[in-house]
């Protein structure tokens, strides 16, 4: 059976996640031109979001790329979905229904071809 | 015989409710509350029995035996109650009981409260009787009467718009789920002639035919929109938040559960039996391939855990966020259903089938609970707008307690009861497959990410609405604090109880021995 108060090794190791993540903030903060922190007026620039969005030599990419900041554009990814789950209407009963439909059309095929 | 009081009460008190309630007001309450209180000692007396002697109870309606006169195989309605069923009916009439004690409180301002009682014990008896029968044509009789009590339950507070559109939305396409469930039906018997499942059982291992694999994606598409598994999982959070809270409570704590992943795992394992047709497979005799079943089941669960929870963190509204993650636990069942059959006959399978069996009780306290919180928020702020919450801590400390408690369980923090059953499926899943495990854990993130938002709101800066707000009435704190107890309690006891009630649950219903079976063959004399 399983070891109640394993669960224990969960929190050491997600504790020592945190201090590991923290001082990784740091390094980035130090290290990276992107990610800053500046006074009160300053105007950031997360890196991608230049004022015309064009990189030097990447003038072929638009928007939120850059190579050296990945991390902001899979952050930025993340944040997409949750407004994507934001936007998640009531919807239609014909939404509904053909939702159903497609579930059991989709079990109906796995089985059929698969049982 | 105690096995059909578990019907007749719930039966008999909805239906003399309207002839109660003219004797005074306060009459029909108490009336609703006795007969609820007298089924859930009924309940717990056949648990007791049936955990007891480690036997399926058989009752056949209105005869001695299921077979028919001059035939020699079962013709009538048979009741056919194990350690799961029996385990479900407990719970059902736990939560069914608290939901009435709560709703003397929570209903007090409404009108119509007869027709609400009625609707409620029926609703009740429609659950009692899906995890006691085993007729499946009896089981779609109880399900719908089930559906049409919570469609009407959803749409009972018919002054809003809200209420109205979602039992609307959930009625038309509950009815289409149904009509595939009834197909599934419809197809076995024509095929093999028999409504009794597990006569149906052995019928299907003799005589695998496509017709048997049509059926079952019928009740598998059916029951998954029945559980508010994604991606048909859409009406659960229209229809969950707009009903009152006491019927919220039922619907996310048992409707999901008895009229979905329980009648998942009982045709699963009871109809079509993963042991006989692997026995079958490895003798290269024509058989169902229930590794693709569990698997659709695993797919189906993923996705349910994942994006339920996920879309639990976005809500702002509190009774949504609770039916979000609702939709997410229903992944977690699934999954232990699901691996449950892909590894049946393995420690990893028997896990799981206990872990899945574990959850559903656990998660029926659990969302009650929730529920109940949020109805006494609502009662005494008038909102459930999650911006308009903050520091109702100071204001309803009972209240908050009883949802520190409650969210901490639902997320699986040790040492409450919801740590006890995610851990036995986190195990099992790694056991069977590690990438599973890591999905299921990705889901519990979402959810942690999810009630502590909750947490912050109600710890936060008091805000204007809710400086007049102050604890609610006894009658809604008590089903509260008798739900903070158990969840605490269960939660203490761990071994105990996954030893004593939920592995011999698992494998009642895994049926290595064919129990389920081997109850009616008595009746056939051996054959």
């Amino acid at each position: 059976m399983f070891g109640y108060w394993d669960a224990l090794y969960f929190l050491y190791a997600f504790f020592i996640g945190l201090v590991i993540s923290y001082l990784l903030m740091k390094w980035a903060e130090k290290a990276s031109t992107g990610t800053r922190r500046a006074g009160d007026g300053t105007k950031i620039y997360i890196s991608g979001e230049d004022q015309d969005k064009i990189i030097p030599h990447f003038e072929h990419f638009e928007g939120y790329f850059t190579g050296r900041h990945v991390m902001w554009g899979l952050i930025r990814g993340a944040q997409r979905m949750f407004l994507a789950f934001r936007k998640e209407h009531t919807g239609l009963l014909t939404d509904y229904v053909a939702y159903l439909l497609l579930t059991v059309a989709i079990v109906l095929g796995a089985l059929v071809i698969g049982g | 015989m105690t096995l059909p009081f578990l019907i007749i009460i719930p039966l008999f008190g909805a239906f003399s409710m309207p002839i109660i309630s003219l004797f005074g007001k306060k009459l029909k309450e108490y009336w609703a509350l006795i007969i609820s209180g007298a089924t859930l000692g009924v309940a717990a007396k056949i648990f007791y029995t049936v955990w007891k002697t480690n036997e399926i109870i058989l009752y056949t309606l209105g005869s001695e035996s299921p077979i028919g006169k001059g035939v020699k195989f079962p013709i009538r309605i048979v009741w056919e109650v194990d350690l799961l069923g029996a385990l479900l009916a407990l719970t059902i009439t736990f939560v069914g009981f608290l939901a009435v004690l709560y709703s003397l409180g929570y209903m007090k301002h409404d009108t119509g409260l007869e027709k609400y009682y009625t609707l409620i014990l029926i609703l009740e008896l429609g659950m009692l009787g899906i995890v006691i029968t085993g007729d499946i044509f009896n089981f779609y009789v109880f399900l719908e009467i089930m559906s049409i009590a919570s469609y009407a339950l959803v749409a009972f507070r018919n002054d809003t718009w809200e209420g109205i559109e979602a039992g609307i939305k959930y009625m038309f396409v509950g009815s289409v789920a149904s009509s595939f469930i009834l197909l599934g039906i419809a197809l076995l018997y024509g095929q093999y002639g028999t409504l009794t499942m597990s006569y149906l059982s052995l019928k299907i291992a003799e005589n695998p035919t496509i017709v048997a694999k049509v059926a079952l994606a019928f009740f598998i598409g059916g029951l998954l929109f029945k559980s508010g598994a994604v991606p048909v999982h859409m009406w659960l959070a229209d229809a969950h938040p707009a009903a009152p809270s006491s019927i919220s409570a039922m619907l996310s704590g048992l409707v999901i559960k008895a009229g979905g992943v329980y009648a998942v795992a009982r045709i699963v394992f009871s109809i079509f039996n993963p042991g006989l047709h692997a026995y079958l497979k490895a003798f290269n005799m024509p058989s169902i391939n229930m590794e693709a079943v569990g698997w659709v089941i695993v797919f189906f669960a993923c996705l349910t855990l994942l994006i339920g929870n996920a879309m639990a963190v976005v809500q702002t509204d509190m009774k949504r966020l609770f039916a979000f993650s609702s939709v997410g636990q229903i992944g977690y069942i699934l999954l232990g259903i699901g691996i449950g059959t892909l590894a049946y006959g393995s420690r990893a399978g028997e896990l799981a089938l206990a872990g899945a069996i574990y959850h559903i009780v656990n998660h029926a306290l659990i969302k009650a609970l929730l529920f109940f919180v949020a109805g006494a928020v609502i009662h005494e702020v008038g909102t459930k707008n999650l911006n308009e919450l903050s520091g109702l801590a100071r204001k309803m400390p009972m209240t908050t307690l009883a949802f520190i408690i409650g969210a901490a369980a639902i997320i699986g923090l040790p040492p409450l009861n919801g740590f006890a059953s995610k851990w036995i499926i986190y195990e099992s899943s790694a056991m069977y497959n590690p990438i599973l495990a890591a999905i299921a854990v990705v889901g519990t993130v979402f959810s942690l990410a999810a009630y502590t938002r909750v947490l912050f709101t109600f710890l936060g800066r008091e805000s204007e609405k809710v400086k007049s707000a102050k604890e609610p009435e006894m009658s809604m704190l008590i089903p509260m604090l008798i739900l903070v107890v158990a969840i605490v309690v269960m939660g203490l006891l761990p071994w105990q109880i996954n030893d004593k009630i939920m592995l011999p649950t698992a494998r009642m219903l895994e049926q290595l021995n064919g129990e389920y079976m081997v109850a009616l063959l008595k009746f056939l004399g051996g054959a």
